[in-house]
């Protein structure tokens, strides 16, 4: 077996030592943000949650390898790691858990997690399974038609595959080669159902097949590996070589929402398989062995993220919510 | 040497199925395949050694013939006025209908789009009433309320008759489901157009007929064109049976000018789906020989393709199939001829002197009420049948 460093499989995939710390300290803050909004939805501030922890290191990976502000994104709910380093701020964030009248998504409109952040290029999202992808592909052509060089994320979950959806947004992008980035998580389950019967084919990357454009399965779990193929398929939409679907196989380690009793479809045992293969004390323990990361480091870090998120659930709870009669506040810029 | 990581390499590697078709969509390739499709030849009939017999192959001509002269009929009638609303024709593709239609069985089920007069003809359903329908009359298959797009006949199995494209896909998947809900052996054929594999209901049913292994055949009848768009340019995968491979089901692709071909694929998808109670996808190729529509002047198609495919007239190459066995004479061919136009000059009789549906009841059968607010009727409140039975 090779062994490599992992300074060596940083150099492979363009990244310095400092990327492996910023990307940790995305993975954290994502983690910690989640858990703080887990938590504020058990004490009845939030309405609803719905959770990334598992899947940070497919969100905050493929993200990395875009240009914020210049790529349009179109998340799904459960991309708090995408919004996060695309430049949502943790404050943003609470203000649309909290439905404040400040919040960008939605002016406090929305369901909490349906992100939206016009400067950042956010698309606004809505409820329904898989409705960004055929507004994906619509945005990339007119990225294509504008003559400009940006790319197209577009997020989903497996479930939103099986949708019509998928197949009318990914075949009109393939047709027409547009500059877009299909960007499945692949959690293993459709909110209860799993994948064995929701598709007749075992990986999502390979309905690319049909669709004529390359299609890839990458660990999820993996933060690397998810912004090397990411940056591949990113590079490929920008020089005219049209669509990827990636397939990031991940699997979320709390339920579905917050309304969602997991215990119901998904054995415990499976559930602690996964957490054993937990991205973030996985990358944390490779940056450990590079030394790029030492215990009282690390400990600073978390507690300065811990104190990042409690200054800005204070700011947030501070801030008004809608007025019956008002106008969304937020200047959209 | 390679620094990457098992697992960078793994990730890096595109998955199996990506590899076969990376890069598909070059314009080169795109190129080869419309040369591929358009390079359609005439069915070279030998019906001396065919297992079938001469009464069989002479039936699948006289449908066939039916469903020529009914159509150009049909073309004709609409421009005297006698049809309105949207209208479809089957002109090219009888052999594909007769093909198919003549591998099922009575008890099994047919769906089709709105291009689906012949269908109804090869099940059996009266040439009459058919007209009738188009004539927009009382005494039609629907009623009079249908027209061209929305045909329908229980007895025969034929359950329409979709105007919207796919807007079939999803009921005939769940008629399968039904049929194995109920444990029996019948089978459903849906027909679709090429454009049709496109539309989100093709993946959800294809995929769910997969997964629930339902007995239904999803048939494409590949004419070339999405009303004016190519498939070449619709399609980034032109050979359309290759998308089954999404969904892991079986497909074949077939000369659907060759009426003994289709019937012959078609069995085969008959027995997956009757024996295993499997989906097959089916794309039978052929022309239509007029325009999307009878009002599409059809300007986007070269002259010399609609001139190529003419010489493969499905009809001409079986009667000359038939002559050449020697299993028919030139009067035979007469005779059957003018039988055929008997039947349609009767249908159009027919159509033309029964009586429209009474004003008065234009909302019978309608979910619209005449007066808003008042009570809306609802299926089957007119056929007499009470909930009590």
């Amino acid at each position: 077996m090779v062994t490599t460093t992992l300074s060596d499989r940083l150099a492979d995939v363009g990244l310095a030592d400092a990327d492996a710390r910023t990307l940790y300290r995305w993975l954290l803050l994502t983690r910690a943000l989640d858990e703080r909004i887990w938590r504020l939805n058990r004490q009845g501030q939030v309405p609803f949650a719905i959770p990334a922890r598992g899947q940070e290191a497919a969100q905050v990976g493929s993200a990395y390898a875009l240009r914020p502000g210049h790529d349009v994104a179109l998340p799904y709910p459960r991309d708090l790691g995408v919004v996060l380093v695309l430049g949502m701020t943790p404050l943003e964030v609470l203000l649309s858990a909290l439905a404040r009248a400040d919040d960008p998504s939605s002016a406090g409109r929305q369901l909490p997690m349906h992100w939206g952040h016009a400067r950042l290029g956010i698309v606004s999202s809505s409820s329904p399974v898989g409705t960004q992808i055929p507004h994906a592909a619509g945005i990339a052509l007119a990225a294509r038609l504008r003559g400009a060089d940006s790319v197209t994320c577009c997020f989903f979950g497996d479930g939103a595959t099986s949708k019509s959806d998928f197949h009318e947004g990914v075949s009109f992008a393939a047709i027409h080669r547009l500059p877009i980035v299909f960007f499945c998580q692949n959690n293993g389950y459709a909110t209860s159902v799993p994948l064995s019967l929701q598709m007749a084919i075992p990986n999502v990357a390979d309905y690319a097949s049909a669709y004529g454009i390359p299609g890839l399965v990458v660990d999820g779990n993996d933060v690397l590996a998810v912004y090397a193929a990411t940056r591949e398929a990113v590079h490929r939409a920008r020089s005219g070589d049209g669509p990827t679907l990636l397939e990031a196989k991940t699997y979320r380690l709390l339920p579905h929402t917050s309304d969602d009793d997991d215990r119901r479809y998904r054995d415990p045992a499976e559930v602690a398989t996964w957490e054993a293969r937990d991205p973030l004390p996985r990358f944390r323990a490779d940056l450990l062995a590079a030394g790029l990361l030492d215990e009282p480091s690390d400990a600073e870090l978390l507690a300065e993220i811990h104190a990042e998120i409690d200054e800005a659930l204070t700011q947030a709870e501070a801030t008004a919510t809608p007025m019956p009669d008002g106008e969304p506040s937020l200047a959209r810029t | 040497m390679s620094k990457k990581s098992d697992k960078t390499a793994a990730a890096e590697r595109p998955a199996k199925g990506a590899t076969r078709s990376a890069g598909r969509n070059g314009q080169a390739e795109r190129a080869e395949a419309k040369a591929k499709q358009a390079n359609g030849t005439a069915p070279k009939y030998d019906l001396r050694n065919v297992s079938e017999s001469a009464e069989t192959l002479i039936g699948f001509y006289r449908q066939m013939l039916l469903i020529r002269r009914f159509e150009e009929t049909t073309g004709e009638m609409y421009t005297r006025a006698k049809i309105g609303g949207y209208c479809h024709l089957n002109l090219g593709e009888e052999a594909t209908i007769v093909g198919t239609m003549s591998a099922l069985e009575l008890r099994d089920y047919v769906f089709t789009n709105y291009r689906e007069h012949g269908y109804i003809l090869a099940r059996g359903v009266d040439p009459k009433l058919i007209m009738a329908e188009l004539f927009g009359k009382e005494a039609g298959v629907s009623k009079g309320r249908g027209g061209s797009m929305h045909l329908f006949d229980v007895e025969s199995g034929f359950l329409g008759g979709y105007a919207i494209v796919g807007g079939q896909l999803p009921p005939a998947t769940g008629a399968a489901l039904a049929i194995t809900y109920r444990g029996s052996d019948e089978v459903v054929l849906c027909q679709m157009g090429d454009a049709t594999t496109n539309i989100g209901a093709f993946h959800e049913s294809l995929n769910i007929a997969q997964l629930w292994k339902l007995p239904v055949i999803f048939l494409i009848v590949n004419n070339l064109y999405g009303m004016g768009t190519t498939v070449e340019r619709a399609s980034a995968v032109a050979e359309l049976y290759r998308k089954a491979c999404a969904y892991d089901m079986r497909s074949e692709r077939v000369d659907g000018n060759d009426v003994l071909a289709v019937r012959d694929a078609t069995r085969r998808a008959v027995e997956h789906a009757r024996k295993e109670s499997l989906p097959t996808l089916l794309e039978a190729v052929s022309y239509r020989f007029r325009g999307h529509s009878v009002v599409d002047p059809a300007r986007y198609r070269p002259e010399e393709e609609v001139k190529h495919w003419r010489n493969l007239d499905p009809v001409m190459a079986l009667a000359h199939g038939l002559r050449e066995a020697g299993l028919i004479d030139e009067a035979g061919i007469k005779q059957i001829d003018d039988e055929i136009n008997a039947i349609v000059v009767d249908a159009v009789r027919f159509a033309d002197e029964t009586p429209a549906p009474k004003p008065e009841e234009l909302f019978t059968f309608d979910y619209a009420t005449d007066v808003p607010n008042v009570d809306r009727s609802l299926p089957g409140d007119h056929t007499g049948i009470t909930q009590d039975g």
